[in-house]
């Protein structure tokens, strides 16, 4: 292992001796409850790291078949920390074996968005969603073909703020609340509308909207193993977002697995804690978690109109690991005639890259089953997730187009730029 | 958002939400993780009387003679009343009990021995044995820590007629490993409870009664007894296993959809580690979150984060003993040496376990000095003082009384 032992490691290795063996987490392993190939987090995670030893090769390659969901976090009655030694496991493997082409190319979510968003997106939507084409990064690559790769946006995110930045020079907010957001590569490439639906909540709410600079949070490349690429993502996130933290200005993110990876995953697992570190973490909030914080100090604009909907919702695994409760619930229920009804599945399946691997692919179908039988269930248009490749994968197992809670909230607002879901390859 | 909270969700933290729920109050029950519900056996033990003994009176005599146990707080009616809406809640989600305080049922155990239970699911029902029943214990090899010859063995020293079989798994259903989860999920598959059914039919020559490991099934285990029964023409009833708990799962579905359906709302993996009072009032807790503790301010707060074996009492090696979440003040034996009695098995328990927070009649917790340290909170389940609930065989009849009652205290608080 190329990390030292600071103190999260070794908290981590004391929580070993915290399991009591009573197998909560393995009854609550939506993976292993699904394929012989992951034994369960006990097994994998407090078992199996008394057999680990960072001179010594890894023991045992199961951990690969973990989808870091963090159920196991979630459920444990004694705080063993299961996820993030099934994280550091995987990092061993690839410390010690190097990392397949394939997850080296979708672990870089950033370099994937950029090549193929903006005028080119015709040519590259219609190039994922050719069989042959996809077929080919099947055999060639392990990229599983039928796995849901959303469309591209023909313009990004940025180029649209930038340009409406010029057209609304003149025109001031008159405000001195601002907020910097944390776009990510998916809002930026693949679905400007949740970014344009953010910005127009955060404006109803008084606040002038800062596009820092930012580049992706890493996340991929955490969970793909590639611990060195995700440190020097993390390091440079920090060296650009720092300077609005040490200013108390909240940076404020749409995707649930980016601001998690900004407060806790790259820290966490990466072993950074330094003052700079620590102050982007601490000033890093979820939308609604921030707007939750808004409406318990009496700020938040509540002149909604009436939304008369009935939709189904799922907080995403990232989600549920901030330890946040479901602020988008806590905030849509105060939308007149809006019900959400809250899936009680653990998770989608696709847990980031994890489902678009040709070997894992159908495991996260089969992870997934619960939630689309949910969501089927409901007989709904429209199904609500905070994170993207979870609403992807919505998508892609039920059919029914999946939005960003935030975007219901700018519709009841009255600032919705229209119904949009992305579009996803089905080949 | 919330103002309500509570601190745990073990059975005494989901009865006690219930209760808060039913009065309009919209609690926020958070918890370090899954609560104690999936380590139980899911059967309601109020008092460990046996040799049919009458479980009311024993506890109303208890009760006379020990004004400080906590089921004294609540009172006889209190306690009933609990029951009472226990029973009607899983009644209403298609799970019934039965038994009642007259006298305990004695069921078998995974280790084959008789355990006393107030009330027990509809399914474990039929192990509460006559004279003259026959028995056929039978599980499965894949499934670890259930060995139907030893719980036989057991039963038959006890003077039991038994008998102990493993059942075939289905080919197609083989997996590498097995938990109890995954043989619920099994039973709920009718092809499998089919194959099963025509083994036990096959195995039953003269067993009156077949006894299997507490894992039929999720969605409704009282349906699959009955379809088990009908094929094998032998009264079926369930043994719990070791953890993870399957019949405790089934309760705390059902807990969790009657409290969200009155307007609560559930947040596991949030533990809580630091508090804000004023006086004797707590004002905001603080649970474990990413990067930052959330915030949590309440006008009314329900603990009930368990005893030593819960979490809700830690202690170290120096004899020092301290109430995890919000610091309250404790009844507990005053040095280490003073923890236990001298043999593993003395017939008074040990002194260690009676550790907790001493309340008054609202269950609201007290100094040593018998000051009410908060106004607006109660305290439920396994974290009061003065009851050792595994060894008084009481720990989840109390976790429903005092869960029940601190919730209805609570909710006719004003400030």
């Amino acid at each position: 292992m190329t990390t030292s032992h600071d103190h999260i490691e070794l908290s981590l290795e004391q929580s070993l001796d915290h399991c009591i063996k009573c197998n909560i987490c393995t009854v609550a392993c939506p993976v292993s409850a699904v394929t012989d190939l992951f034994p369960g987090p006990k097994y994998v995670g407090p078992q199996a790291q008394r057999f680990r030893h960072e001179h010594q090769p890894v023991p045992d390659d199961s951990v690969d078949y973990c989808s870091g969901c963090r159920v196991c976090n979630q459920v444990c009655p004694t705080g063993v920390k299961i996820a993030e030694l099934n994280a550091r496991a995987r990092a061993q493997i690839v410390a010690e074996r190097g990392m397949p082409l394939r997850n080296r190319l979708i672990a870089r979510s950033g370099l994937v968005g950029w090549l193929g968003c903006g005028p080119q997106a015709r040519w590259a939507n219609a190039a994922l969603t050719s069989l042959t084409l996809r077929w080919i990064m099947e055999k060639v690559l392990g990229i599983a073909r039928a796995a849901p790769l959303p469309h591209y946006s023909t313009y990004s995110f940025r180029s649209w703020f930038r340009q409406r930045a010029s057209r609304t020079a003149a025109t001031t907010l008159g405000t001195t609340k601002r907020v910097v957001y944390f776009h990510g590569c998916a809002t930026n490439y693949y679905e400007p509308h949740v970014g344009q639906a953010a910005v127009a909540v955060l404006e109803r709410n008084g606040y002038e909207v800062i596009l820092s600079e930012q580049n992706c949070c890493g996340l991929p490349l955490l969970s793909n193993g590639d611990f060195r690429a995700g440190k020097r993502y993390h390091a440079a996130n920090v060296r650009k977002l720092f300077p609005y933290a040490q200013q108390g200005i909240p940076i404020v993110g749409t995707s649930t697995s980016c601001t998690l990876t900004l407060k806790d995953e790259a820290p966490e697992l990466l072993g950074m804690h330094n003052a700079e570190v620590r102050a982007v973490a601490e000033n890093t909030y979820d939308i609604f978690e921030f707007l939750r914080g808004l409406y318990e100090r009496g700020e938040l604009n509540t002149e909604f109109q009436t939304v008369e909907r009935e939709l189904p919702y799922h907080p995403p695994c990232q989600l549920r690991a901030h330890g946040i409760g479901r602020p988008a619930l806590d905030i849509l229920e105060l939308v007149p005639g809006l019900r959400l009804a809250e899936s009680n599945a653990d998770c989608c399946g696709i847990a980031g890259t994890y489902g678009y691997k040709l070997e894992k692919y159908q495991i996260a179908m089969d992870v997934g089953q619960g939630l689309f039988a949910f969501v089927r269930a409901a007989e709904s248009d429209l199904a609500l997730c905070d994170s993207e490749t979870c609403r992807w994968q919505i998508t892609h197992g039920t059919g029914v187009t999946t939005r960003h809670p935030i975007e219901i909230l700018a519709e009841a607002y009255g600032v919705a730029e229209g119904e949009r879901g992305v579009e996803i390859a089905q080949v | 958002m919330r103002d309500t909270i509570v601190i745990g969700a073990g059975l005494a933290g989901l009865m006690g939400a219930l209760a808060l729920a039913e009065a309009g109050q919209r609690p926020l029950v958070l918890a370090k993780g899954q609560g104690a519900t999936h380590w139980t056996g899911g059967t309601v033990d109020v008092w460990g009387a046996t040799d049919g003994a009458n479980v009311r009176e024993v506890v109303a005599q208890m009760i006379a003679a020990h004004p400080e146990h906590p089921y004294a707080r609540v009172g006889m009616v209190g306690i009933e009343a609990a029951l009472d809406r226990f029973r009607a809640l899983v009644e209403t989600a298609g799970y019934p009990y039965v038994g009642s305080l007259e006298r305990n049922m004695l069921v078998p155990t995974a280790a084959g021995a008789l355990r006393p239970a107030a009330f027990v699911p509809t399914t474990m029902a039929a192990g509460a044995l006559k004279a003259g029943e026959r028995l056929l214990i039978a599980g499965f090899r894949e499934l670890r820590d259930f060995f139907p010859p030893l719980i036989a063995a057991n039963l038959r020293d006890q003077r039991i007629t038994a008998r102990g079989i493993y059942l075939n798994l289905p080919p197609i259903k083989r997996r590498l490993d097995f938990n109890t989860r995954n043989f619920a999920d099994l039973f709920d598959d009718a092809a499998f409870r089919q194959d099963v059914g025509e083994q036990l039919r096959a195995a039953r020559s003269t067993a009156t009664r077949i006894g299997l490991p507490a894992v039929l099934g999720l969605r409704d285990a009282p349906a699959v007894v009955q379809e088990l029964q009908a094929i094998s023409g032998a009264q079926i009833f369930e043994i719990p296993t070791l953890p993870a708990s399957v019949p405790g799962m089934r309760l705390f579905n059902i807990f969790k959809v009657a409290i969200e359906q009155a307007g609560g709302r559930m947040q596991i993996g949030s533990e809580v580690v630091r508090t804000v009072g004023s006086g004797d009032w707590l004002t905001t807790v603080y649970s474990t979150a990413a990067a930052r503790q959330q915030e949590h301010r309440g006008q009314r707060f329900l603990l009930a984060t368990g005893g030593i074996a819960g979490g809700g009492i830690r202690t170290d090696y120096t004899g020092t003993v301290w109430e995890t979440a919000l610091g309250l003040p404790l009844k507990a034996p005053e040095a280490r040496a003073a923890w236990f009695a001298p043999q593993f098995l003395h017939e008074n328990g040990h002194p260690i376990f009676r550790a907790g927070v001493v309340t008054d009649a609202c269950l609201r917790p007290l100094d040593a000095q018998g000051q009410v340290v908060y106004q607006n909170v109660a305290v439920a389940g396994s974290l009061l003082a003065d009851a050792d609930p595994i060894y008084e065989r009481c720990y989840s009849g109390l976790a429903l009384a005092t869960g029940w009652h601190a919730g209805q205290m609570l909710a006719m608080l004003e400030r």
